[in-house]
This record gives C-alpha cells, sequence and structure tokens, in this order.
C-alpha cells in the first residue's frame, strides 16, 4: 500500500503552461524516493501541489489509500505531509528552538515555554541524529544546520512524508556525507522521504526508487539498484547524454587578468575580500571552489566594476579596469555570467532581443546616427538564438517566457559572443537542467581551448573539478589555496580547505598563482 | 516594432501569424473609422449640409480623423488587451447606471414638494363667516415640503363656510408646470368625517372647466352639494408617490444622465471643443508620467512642471506684444519645454546623485512651484487694478492660434502629434530610450550591462518634465490665455491615470486621454443637463478608473473560465486557446 499516491494529477497554470501531465506518482512507506527531472519539468509543481501550494487542475491525490484534499500547507501538515524548502524559511533573528516551535508554541498561561521547546528540540536532534545547537540564533548558524532546523521543524509537526528541494544545492561535500546520514536515520526511523534533486550521483547514492519526470510528464519510476547514471540522464533529457566534457590539453598562454592585493570591504566595515592576487591565464579556466559567502560573489562584482574596490588593483593585458564601472571594464573585453541571473543576468519583462544587446546597443551597427537600428537588433537576435539553440519562437518574446536553462543561455550567449578575453562565470548552471548543463559546459570549455581566459565561480565542487585547469579555494574572503588540477586532488581534499581546516603555505601559492 | 512586443503583455507566445497581423490592422482601422464617422454624424445630426456650412469643418474632421487614429493605434498595440479594456469601461458604465440610479432613487420627490394653491369654486353665495380661512373663489396657497425648512408645511386643512344645498367644487392645484406636486383633496365636515375625496383631475377638467389646473395630478372635487349649513374643512396634501413611480422616475432620470454622460461631449461643436481641449492637456501629462514610469520612476512632478511651464510661457507671452506670432509662439513652446525639463532635471538629479525619493522630492517641489507660480502672479503680473488674481489677458499674438472656430482647439493638436511621435521615437528607437525600458525593466541588469543609470534617471525625469511643460504651455496660452490662480484644476495627478490605463505604451496614452477627457466632459455635461450632483459624477468616475485599474480582477474570472473550460473539455491546451481568443 503506498503511502501516498496520485492519479491523473494535472496542473495548468493561468498562463496556459502545463506543468503537470497526467501524473500517477507512488510512494511507498519507509523509502527514499527520488524524484529527478530538468529544471521546468513539473516536479516543483507536483510537490507543490502535494504540500497544498498548488491546486491541482484535475486529478486525485490519496494517503494511505484514502483520498485527500490538500488545499493549503495546514491541510498537508495536519495529513503529515512536511516539505524543506530549496530557501530557507527561518526567522533569522530567531533560535533554533524558537524556529522549531515557530505557531506551535506549548504555552504556560500567556507565556510561551522556552524551556520546553529548547528541550523538544533537544529530544528530536537526539532522536534522528540532527545535530543542532538549540539556543543559537540562525543568522549565527552555517546552512547545514539551518537545513537540519528546517527538517526539525517539519518533525515537531508531526510529518511522516518529508519532501526535500534540492536540499544538496547549498552544501558543502562533507554536509551532503551528514544530510545522507540523517536521511537514512529518518527512514529507520519510519519515515517516508522523498527527494528532489537533479543531481543523479546523489539519486544513485541514496534513494531507494526513482521517478523521472520530462516535459510534464512522468517517464517511469525505476529501482534505483537496477538503473545507472546514464540511464536516468537519457531518461530525463530524452537522449543520451555525454556526461564528460571533452577537454583537450592545451598550453596556456599570457596572464590576461592580474589581480594585486585586492581587498574590499562593504559599508559597514566587513573585510569580505583580504589580500586577494591571482592571474588568469590565455586557454585556461581557473576555478574556484569555496562555500557561498566566503567572498565569491564579491570577488566577481569587484572585478566586473560593480562594486568599487576598497584598495587594490586589478588589470587586463596591465591596463588597470577597476573603478570606471561596468562599462569600461566591459570595454576591455571582459564578459560576466553573473551568479544570479534573474536579478541581474536578465531583464526579465523585456525581450529576448532586448537582453541581447545590453553591452552593444550604443555601437555599431546596433545604433546608427543616434537611432535603434532594429534590423540589426532583431538579426544579432535571430542568429544568437539559432547558434546557441535557445528554444524560443521568436526573438521579440519576454525573456521570462522562457524555461530556467534557456533564460541562462540568453546570458551565456550574449556573454560568449561579446568576443572577451576574459569570461567570469559566476554559477554559471545553477538551477538549469541537464540537457543545458551540457552545453554551458562544453560551450565554456571550448571557448577556453580557442584562447579565452575564463574564472568559474561555482558551488558545485563536482562542475569546478570537472571544468578547470587550475583550482582556487576561498574561504572568508581569502585564498586558502591554488592548485593544478590534476589527478592527486580530491575533493575531499578541497573539502577541508574550503572549510578552513587547511591552508596552503605561502610559496606554494605563489607558485601556481 | 519588433523590439517594442514586450508593450503588449497579451502577445501571445507563438509569433502571430501574417493573417493574424493584419486581421488585426485592419479591426483597428475599422474601429477607428466607425469612431471618427460616428462622431461626425453625431455632431452635425448626420446632414452634410450643416456639416459643410460650419465654419473650419475640415479641422474637425482633421482632429476627429486623429481620434480615429488614436484608436487604430490603441487596438493594435494592446491586442487582446483593448477587448479587456473595452469591456472594463463597459461595466463600469454599468455600475456607474446603477450608483445613479440609486442616487436617483429621490428623483420622485419633487411629486411631493413645490408650490401649491387651493380655491373652492362655488356660484353659491359666500356665507358671512369671518373665521373661516377661505372663501369661496379665493385662491390660497402655499409652498409643500420646502426643503431647508425647519418645519415644512406638510398638509393643509383650512376651513370655509356653506349653506345646505351649496353646489362647491373643490381644487387643489401646482402653482405653475415647474412645480410638479401631486395633490390629494378632501372635504370633511366639522366633525371630522371625510366627505369627499379626490386625487386627480380628468383632461376635459383641467383643459376646459377650471383654468386654474395646472394637470392631471392636480386634485378635484367637482359639484359637490353640501349637506347642511356650516363649517367645512378642505383637507390638502401631496399625494403618497408609489413605488413604481419612484423607480420609473429614477429610471428615467438615471437614462436622461447617462445619455448626457455618453453623448454630451459630442452634441455640439462648442462642447466637442471642451472634450479635445481637456484631451490634449491631459495626453500631454499622461505622457509626461508614461515617459517618466517606464524607467520605474515614481515621480509625480509633472505638476511643477506645468506650473513652471505655464508661468515661463505667460511672463514670455505678456512681455512681447509686438513679436509676431509665428516667431513667438515657436520660442513659447521651446521656452515652456525648456522649464519643464529644468524643472524635471532637479528630482532627478536628487534622486540619482543623492538618492533622494523621486516621489517626495517631487511632491515637494510641486509645492514650490505652485507657491511660486501664485507669488509672481499676485505680486508681479497682477495688473494693479483687477478685481481677481490673474494676469493680464494676453495679447492674440501669444496665443494659440485656434484651429476650430468657437473652440480652444488650438494648433496644440498638431503639437500634440509631434510630442506622441517623438515620444515613441525617445522610447523605442534611441538607444536612451532603450537604457529607459531596460531600467524600468530590470536597474540591478542594467547597471551591471554597464548602462549608466543615474545619468538616464536624471535624463528621463527632465524629458517628462518638457512634456509636462508644455501642457502648461497650452494650458496659460491655448486655454485660460492668461495666467490664473489653480491653473492645473488638479489635472496633474489625473495624468497619472491615463498613463496607467495606457500601461506606459506612449502610443495607447493619446486614447486613454481621450477616453479619460471625454468621461470628464461628459459628466460636466451630466451635471448640466440631468442634475446629476456632482458628488455622484466623480463616484461615478471613479468607480471606472478603480474598475479599469483593477485589471487584476478581469484576469482572476478569466483565469477561472479557463479552469471550467479545461474540467469540461478534458485537459487540452487547444481548448485553453480556444477558452481565450
Amino acid at each position: 500500500m503506498p503511502i501516498i499516491e496520485t492519479r491523473g494529477i494535472h496542473k495548468i497554470y493561468g498562463n496556459g503552461v502545463h506543468a503537470n501531465d497526467d501524473i500517477n506518482f507512488e510512494v511507498e512507506p519507509g523509502e527514499i524516493h527520488a524524484l529527478v527531472g530538468e529544471n521546468g519539468a513539473g516536479k516543483s509543481t507536483l510537490m507543490k501541489i502535494l504540500y497544498g501550494l498548488e491546486q491541482a487542475t484535475s486529478g486525485q491525490v490519496f494517503i494511505r489509500d484514502e483520498e485527500v484534499a490538500i488545499g493549503n500547507p495546514q491541510d498537508a501538515i495536519e495529513r503529515g505531509i512536511g516539505m524543506v524548502h530549496q530557501n530557507f524559511m527561518l526567522v533569522d533573528s530567531f533560535t533554533v528552538a524558537q524556529n522549531i516551535i515557530l505557531n506551535r508554541e506549548t504555552k504556560q498561561g500567556i507565556q510561551i515555554d522556552f524551556q520546553s521547546a529548547v528541550s523538544d528540540t533537544e529530544a528530536l536532534s537526539r532522536e534522528y541524529g540532527l545535530t543542532v545547537n538549540p539556543n543559537a540564533r540562525i543568522e549565527d548558524i552555517p546552512v547545514g544546520m539551518r537545513q537540519r532546523v528546517e527538517i526539525l521543524k517539519a518533525l515537531y509537526r508531526g510529518a511522516e512524508i518529508l519532501i526535500l528541494d534540492e536540499p544538496t544545492a547549498v552544501l558543502t561535500p562533507s554536509e551532503t556525507q551528514d544530510l545522507f546520514a540523517a536521511i537514512r536515520n529518518l527512514v529507520e526511523g519510519g519515515k517516508t522521504v522523498i527527494f528532489i534533486t537533479h543531481k543523479l550521483k546523489e539519486v544513485i547514492e541514496i534513494s531507494d526508487r526513482v521517478t523521472v519526470m520530462r516535459d510534464a510528464r512522468k517517464i517511469g519510476t525505476v529501482e534505483t539498484a537496477q538503473t545507472s547514471e546514464r540511464e536516468l540522464a537519457r531518461m530525463m533529457v530524452g537522449r543520451e547524454v555525454f556526461m564528460q566534457v571533452d577537454r583537450p590539453e592545451v598550453t596556456r598562454g599570457a596572464s590576461v587578468l592580474q589581480v594585486d592585493d585586492l581587498t574590499y570591504a562593504d559599508d559597514s566595515g566587513h573585510q569580505l575580500l583580504k589580500h586577494v592576487s591571482f592571474n588568469v591565464y590565455q586557454n585556461e579556466i581557473l576555478g574556484i571552489a569555496g562555500v557561498e559567502g566566503n567572498g565569491q560573489t564579491e570577488l566577481a562584482e569587484v572585478l566586473t566594476g560593480l562594486r568599487p574596490p576598497t584598495t587594490g588593483e586589478a588589470f587586463i593585458n596591465d591596463e588597470q579596469i577597476l573603478g570606471r564601472g561596468p562599462r569600461s571594464v566591459r570595454e576591455h573585453q571582459v564578459a560576466h555570467i553573473p551568479e544570479d541571473r534573474l536579478t541581474n543576468g536578465v531583464a526579465l519583462t523585456s525581450s529576448i532581443d532586448d537582453n541581447l544587446i545590453i553591452d552593444r546597443y550604443y555601437r555599431e551597427p546596433f545604433t546608427r546616427r543616434g537611432l535603434l537600428n532594429i534590423d540589426s537588433i532583431v538579426e544579432n537576435g535571430a542568429n544568437l538564438i539559432r547558434e546557441f539553440n535557445i528554444i524560443a519562437p521568436n526573438g521579440a518574446i519576454p525573456v521570462n517566457a522562457l524555461s530556467g536553462g534557456n533564460m541562462q543561455k540568453v546570458v551565456v550567449a550574449r556573454e560568449l559572443s561579446s568576443s572577451p578575453e576574459l569570461l567570469i562565470a559566476a554559477q554559471p548552471t545553477r538551477g538549469v537542467d541537464i540537457g543545458a548543463i551540457e552545453f554551458i559546459h562544453q560551450e565554456l570549455v571550448d571557448q577556453r581551448t580557442n584562447g579565452l581566459a575564463i574564472l568559474l565561480i561555482s558551488a558545485d565542487l563536482q562542475e569546478v573539478m570537472k571544468l578547470s585547469d587550475r583550482i582556487m579555494v576561498m574561504y572568508e574572503g581569502e585564498i586558502v589555496g591554488i592548485f593544478p588540477n590534476d589527478e592527486s586532488l580530491t575533493e575531499e581534499r578541497i573539502g577541508y580547505y574550503m572549510l578552513g581546516a587547511e591552508r596552503q603555505p605561502a610559496e606554494e601559492m605563489e607558485r601556481y598563482a | 516594432m519588433t523590439d517594442t512586443r514586450k508593450e503588449a503583455p497579451d502577445q501571445p507566445l507563438s509569433g502571430a501569424p501574417l493573417l493574424r497581423k493584419h486581421l488585426l490592422l485592419i479591426v483597428g482601422g475599422a474601429a477607428g473609422l466607425i469612431v471618427t464617422l460616428f462622431v461626425m454624424n453625431t455632431l452635425f445630426d448626420g446632414s452634410l449640409e450643416k456639416m459643410t456650412g460650419t465654419t473650419d469643418w475640415r479641422n474637425i474632421l482633421l482632429v476627429n480623423a486623429l481620434v480615429g487614429a488614436c484608436i487604430f493605434l490603441f487596438v493594435v498595440e494592446l491586442r487582446r488587451g483593448a477587448i479587456r479594456v473595452l469591456l472594463t469601461v463597459i461595466v463600469a458604465l454599468l455600475l456607474g447606471f446603477l450608483v445613479t440610479f440609486v442616487f436617483n432613487l429621490d428623483a420622485a420627490d419633487r411629486f411631493a414638494r413645490g408650490e401649491f394653491r387651493v380655491q373652492v369654486v362655488s356660484d353659491a353665495e359666500p356665507t358671512a363667516n369671518d373665521d373661516v380661512d377661505l372663501r369661496f373663489n379665493r385662491v390660497r396657497g402655499g409652498d409643500f415640503n420646502k426643503p431647508n425648512v425647519v418645519e415644512p408645511l406638510s398638509e393643509v386643512a383650512w376651513t370655509f363656510a356653506g349653506a345646505d344645498g351649496d353646489l362647491v367644487s373643490l381644487l387643489a392645484y401646482a402653482k405653475n408646470r415647474r412645480s410638479e406636486v401631486d395633490l390629494l383633496v378632501e372635504l370633511r365636515d366639522d366633525a371630522g368625517t371625510v366627505l369627499a375625496a379626490a386625487t386627480s383631475a380628468t383632461e376635459t377638467q383641467v383643459e376646459e372647466k377650471f383654468d386654474d389646473l395646472v394637470s392631471v395630478k392636480d386634485a378635484v372635487i367637482e359639484g359637490y352639494e353640501l349637506p347642511a349649513d356650516g363649517v367645512y374643512t378642505l383637507y390638502a396634501k401631496p399625494e403618497e408617490i408609489a413605488t413604481g413611480t419612484v423607480l420609473s422616475e429614477a429610471l428615467s432620470q438615471s437614462q436622461l444622465a447617462f445619455e448626457a454622460l455618453l453623448l454630451g461631449p459630442i452634441e455640439r461643436v462648442n462642447r466637442w471643443g471642451v472634450w479635445i481641449q481637456d484631451a490634449i492637456t491631459l495626453i500631454l501629462l499622461g505622457m509626461s508620467f508614461a515617459i517618466v514610469f517606464r524607467a520605474q520612476q515614481f515621480s509625480l512632478g509633472a505638476e511643477g512642471q506645468l506650473y513652471f511651464g505655464a508661468l515661463v510661457s505667460g511672463i514670455i507671452a505678456l512681455n512681447s506684444p509686438h513679436v509676431p506670432g509665428v516667431i513667438l509662439i515657436p520660442f513659447i513652446i521651446l521656452a515652456s519645454g525648456t522649464a519643464g525639463f529644468v524643472y524635471g532635471l532637479i528630482p532627478g538629479a536628487l534622486k540619482a546623485y543623492l538618492g533622494a525619493n523621486e516621489l517626495v522630492s517631487t511632491l515637494m517641489l510641486n509645492v514650490v512651484a505652485t507657491r511660486f507660480f501664485e507669488m509672481v502672479l499676485n505680486f508681479q503680473l497682477k495688473p494693479p487694478d483687477a478685481g481677481y488674481v490673474a494676469s493680464a489677458k494676453f495679447t492674440e499674438n501669444a496665443v494659440l492660434p485656434v484651429i476650430v472656430d468657437k473652440t480652444q482647439v488650438t494648433v496644440a493638436v498638431f503639437l500634440l502629434v509631434v510630442v506622441v511621435f517623438l515620444s515613441w521615437l525617445l522610447i523605442r528607437r534611441t538607444p536612451l530610450g532603450y537604457e529607459i525600458r531596460i531600467i524600468g525593466s530590470n536597474l540591478r541588469f542594467a547597471n551591471y550591462g554597464g548602462v549608466n543609470s543615474r545619468r538616464t534617471i536624471m535624463l528621463v525625469m527632465a524629458i517628462g518634465g518638457i512634456v509636462a511643460g508644455l501642457a502648461g504651455m497650452h494650458l496659460a496660452n491655448g486655454i485660460h490665455r492668461q495666467l490664473i490662480l489653480n491653473i492645473s484644476f488638479a489635472l496633474a495627478f489625473e495624468g497619472v491615470v491615463v498613463a496607467l490605463l495606457a500601461r506606459l505604451n506612449v502610443l495607447v496614452v493619446p486614447f486613454t486621454g481621450l477616453l479619460y477627457a471625454y468621461l470628464r466632459a461628459g459628466a460636466q455635461f451630466m451635471e448640466r443637463d440631468a442634475n446629476v450632483s456632482f458628488e455622484v459624477v466623480r463616484m461615478i468616475q471613479a468607480i471606472i478608473i478603480l474598475l479599469i485599474t483593477a485589471e487584476a480582477l478581469v484576469t482572476f474570472f478569466q483565469a477561472r473560465q479557463k479552469r471550467a473550460d479545461i474540467d469540461e473539455t478534458g485537459h487540452t491546451v487547444e481548448s485553453l486557446e480556444g477558452a481565450d481568443g
């Protein structure tokens, strides 16, 4: 008897998007069920329906063979469904215990009984091996612990079925291992876990069964033991996917970007970058590894002119580029794939064509005699749409009509087509589906082989290791190690540096910088 | 127009097929043509001779053709959104009708109110009795339920003396045709018993027998023979009004009001002129807001810029009595635009370089501008002998030449066409316009891409100022022909509505400006022609604006409709599009 089952779920959004098409989905009690699919495949929609955040257009949901109507998250919680969102929903200034009991407070008179909140939290935390400090404030604890708080919160509300939405996206490798251990504990304790992801390696590692979705439909459910990453990728994308990037050996050329003792402090005086110095050379990808929030974002924004440095300099081909704004940097042939494409990389309500010319609209042939040249703007759009395989009927539609992967292709297309000498790529594949990841990876490597210098910033260590020629690790705004990416380098070793547990000796660092 | 498709939010995802694109042009063109013809037809009662007999009929035709062109642009630019806007206007008008109806429920009150006369008509000799109120054949009267009186007269019981066998007729009637009071009359003996009663008169009685009667609503007891000597009472009061009467009166009043609202502005050329001249001001203001809002700058500075434009053009006009108009007018236009530009640049610079919130700074600057205007007007420009605060009338050379006789429809019409074209060019065909659109869409993206957003923000606010300055010039040199206090009549803020209705699309602003001005003019005539109080008119206007603005409501119903369709037809995407199209 499945613990949760959907029959014939259809979801059609107000804008006509068919997000779920006849989904029959079953989860057995006590299993870890992975739900995989590309972005826009409909897995989040399905989970939102189960959690009451969206209503199905038609179809039924059964919990333990009993048909249920889940009108809102409150209903879902009452029926034992808990969800841990990708973006944590915690009150930063509250303590862990306060967050966990929020809205379920036991009271003594009119006072909230914080003592029992702390002891409840401790008990729960011990039961499932989810270590947290009940008295720490959320803002002071690391991401991994915040996630455990979210899980505990769901358990405290009596969740029997836990939906984890891309839980590993924000974790370091060792934190991921901790999470997996906790998930196994939960299942041993009789809980059921639905695990949404698009990292196939994790699916193979943790799940009992996998359901694959593509284009709003369910492609199939398979036993994890009887499948492989390659098989799953094929199901997800609908064709053969080459997981490996073809990265030919090339000798690196001259130094393109030279960063010299760069320091950046924000308005409140926090030192976010401390004496950062390094080079990026022609024909190479320099990958920056590090847990998010260790200065990578600031580094990219300072180098692209979006923030002024506090001290220090950066040179492109021996010309100082900092302090004169983004356009000046771009005119030195620097392209930038920004970390958060929705806020920085695109204007959602503007057309694809308009989005593709932000760095060049004022130049010939896009502006002629003071007027925009619509023909060449449209032509530029059409060419890039074709070249970069952006799925869109034409360049006139707004970017927000595209899927995440295609939005990212718009950014990549614009940046790579500006004939740059240096590309700063921050999280180029975040939230992008497998097919698009494959495309973007190959494109980056090809460009590097053709001479481009690339500074790659990614929270996905596997990505960094797959693409980079050299890897630089950042911890708390400092460079703690620079390594050539050869066989001797392992994820575990980089992980130690990422967590600040180890630090490369200065002379060794200088050798590789 | 390929890069500008985002201005039409209803753009279907698939590229519009060629036929559909042409269909849109045809529908838009037809709508424009129909409206042009309809307006011309109504203005001249469908008579060609009357039209050609009117001075400047060619210009009237030209302006109406431009009105048609605005409708064409509205349809072509908003596509399906245009239907939505139209539906909303219709719904709003229906609701407005309902409100008018409710407010007219007291329309039947006039039957219970008004001056009346009573009379006892008899051929008999009057009985000598000094204590009675009435004598045979003498008229007495009063005013029933006079408004604003502490104790209004609601009934009268007046006595008269008569002898056994006297033949009397009792009349109670409205004083004249203007007092519509509907009366009841009774004859009572001195014990108070009702001997006879009447609530109406017959046609013959009104037409032939009793000259004083006004209508059949008057009451007559004819030829009653008094049973005994003694004192009798004539009792009279307004008749109770039946519910049916109340409702049908309210309905016919509301119909009258709505006729005035809907057709009033195009009934005669001078009224049409009021509509067009208001529309010019509103379109200029709407354009000013549309340009500024396009960059997501919520500057409300148009009011102040308008005052500055008006002041500058007024001062020039007052000081150049001998410069020929051909030179003076273009100079005034240029100067007022410059004044608006400068006054828009100030909050722009404050925002761009000091981060001052544009909403606050423009509202403050508005106060500065209006007070400065008043000060200059009061102490510098007002002629010493003037009885009220206003400048001297401008000389003819400084007044925008009128193109339609007996109206204030001036060459500003052509200026407007140029402004609309240039605004379109700016927003959609210049690099600056691209920057404005991108900043409006996502400021951070613009910065990331290297746009100098500070400069653009400053410029866009200043450019909006130019157009607002021109609106001030139009008010001063086109409509009032002098500087007066309160020259904008708070029109500036109605420009916000015009811009929002047009969804900030500069090509739709002319249509929404015309629509809004039409409702304003209609409301004026509704008040004038149909005796609907101005408050009600404003309420109806507000309802219309609210509904049109609350587009979400319509979207909501559409979404529900879609859901229902899917349930019935078995969830195919095709059925969706069918329901939509």
